[in-house]
């Protein structure tokens, strides 16, 4: 195990449903490791989470071995969800697409907090809800 | 299938990511690929997120007229995410690149690899011919270290070569993939003990030895030595078995890790060698040699020699039968 780091590439995939085509393939096709490994592990591992974009982030060594772990749903993919929208604003900056309620705002930036750079929980949120503004989902008051 | 695709490549500031891959994934099949520029800790074994750098996210589109469509809808996108200031977002470049066969073009990657004078690692894949005094041992890339691309397991497998005795009983810790334990049996060790604080690695082990026909000499236990409590390297697994002299001692002894957990688990280590026997210790990247080699020297191990390729050190090592004679 005296690996050395070789790169560090995260994917957001839907959950179960990695293929080796794009983007898997060619993102980590030029690495040299073995795709469908990973296609197998990563749908084994998020086979209960079936709906949800699982990221994996994903560390090469430099003898083209790897591991991976697997990340919180993305906060857009749980904005979306919470506002019951397909998806985000065309034109964030002008149209609104849909609302989250202040107890949706907290529950997105609590599971969101371990992968997130914030270290209280009002910082979270208010990350969240940059997210929100960017694809036209407003807080409700 | 289209025969190429564009890779659509926006590098921007990391609060304005989540927007922009939520927008892209709207155009695309299959997902997104993020890349955030990190830098390496601890002689490269520990990647850390730089803060605020920008961070690149990545799809694929056909180059097609849907393709087209997607690529001006996400430079739209691009552009209304600008006006509201999320942070920084540069301008979207394209890259044309063929379709290929990603489930199989991995695999053009391996080929059958000399390690040291004798042994031959094998990909399924391939065919080789081994000369009368090869042994070939097949081994398949995936999750556990050791593919025999790195200069460790090399050097490892040049003084294993050197060391291994007919008959000989070894002790492999953090054997990953099972490839140096593997390799010892083909070269004619009676049977191995692998150790390993992955049980991902454990079951590869297990079935690469079993692949080799070599499963019934081979044992893999999630597992390491007394010493490898303290600060540990990785998170170690709450069902970890950590061993001590109940093991006994091998004849030849392997660790191929780093040079911090060699100098933890040094006694360990040497006690597990026989009296007479011998100890490869690898993993060791050239600025920590005196960190793995005085923790040896102190538990015991006598005429230390080494081999060096690149930034790495093997070192291999002898348990005097006169306890005296080490000190």
């Amino acid at each position: 195990m005296a690996k050395k780091i070789k790169a560090i590439v995260k994917l957001e995939l839907p959950a179960g449903k990695a293929t080796p085509a794009n983007p898997v393939g060619p993102a980590l096709g030029a690495q040299g490791i073995n795709i469908m490994q990973f296609c197998k592990e990563y749908n084994e591992r998020t086979a209960a989470m079936a709906g949800d974009v699982i990221p994996a982030e994903i560390t090469v060594f430099d003898d083209r071995t790897f591991t991976f772990i697997l990340k919180t749903p993305p906060t857009a993919f749980l904005l979306k969800k919470a506002a019951g929208v397909e998806k985000g604003a065309a034109t964030p900056n002008k149209a609104k697409v849909g609302q989250i309620n202040r107890a949706q705002l907290r529950e997105i930036a609590e599971r969101k907090m371990k992968d997130l750079n914030a270290t209280t929980i009002e910082a979270a949120e208010k990350i969240v809800l940059g997210a929100a503004r960017s694809m036209g989902i407003t807080l409700a008051d | 299938m289209p025969a190429y695709w564009l890779e659509l490549t926006v590098t921007a500031a990391p609060e304005a990511v989540e927007a922009i891959s939520e927008l892209m994934s709207r155009y695309v099949q299959g997902g997104v690929a993020i890349e955030e520029p990190y830098r390496l800790l601890d002689d490269g074994q520990a990647p850390e997120i730089i803060p605020d750098a920008p961070v690149t996210v990545r799809v694929y589109v056909p180059e097609n007229e849907d393709g087209s469509e997607a690529r001006t809808r996400i430079e739209e996108g691009l552009w209304h995410l600008r006006q509201i200031e999320v942070g920084d977002i540069g301008e979207l470049t394209v890259r044309r690149i063929a379709e290929e066969d990603w489930a199989t073009s991995w695999k053009e990657f391996y080929h059958p690899l000399h390690l040291g004078r004798r042994v031959v690692i094998r990909p399924s894949w391939r065919e080789y011919t081994p000369a009368p005094d090869e042994v070939v041992v097949e081994l398949d890339p995936g999750m556990a270290f050791g593919t025999g691309l790195h200069p460790t397991t090399r050097n490892c497998v040049l003084l294993l070569e050197e060391a291994i005795t007919p008959g000989a009983s070894v002790l492999d810790v953090g054997t990953g993939s099972g490839i140096l334990a593997i390799a010892a049996l083909k070269l004619g060790a009676a049977h191995a003990l692998g150790l390993d604080v992955s049980s991902v690695a454990v079951e590869t082990a297990r079935e690469n030895a079993a692949i080799n026909g070599v499963g019934d000499r081979f044992e893999a236990r999630l597992a390491t030595l007394e010493g490898a409590g303290e600060e540990p390297f990785t998170p170690l697994p709450s069902n970890l078995n950590i061993l001590g002299a109940e093991i006994g001692t091998f004849d030849l002894v392997l660790a191929n890790i780093i040079a911090r957990v060699i100098a933890q688990l040094a006694p360990a280590l040497v006690r597990a060698t026989c009296p007479g026997g011998a100890l490869i210790a690898s993993g060791i990247i050239h600025e920590r040699r005196a960190l793995a080699v005085d923790a040896l020297t102190a538990a015991g191990l006598a005429d230390i020699r080494e081999v060096e390729e690149g930034d790495w050190i093997t070192l291999i090592g002898r348990r005097p039968t006169n306890p005296m004679e080490g000190q």
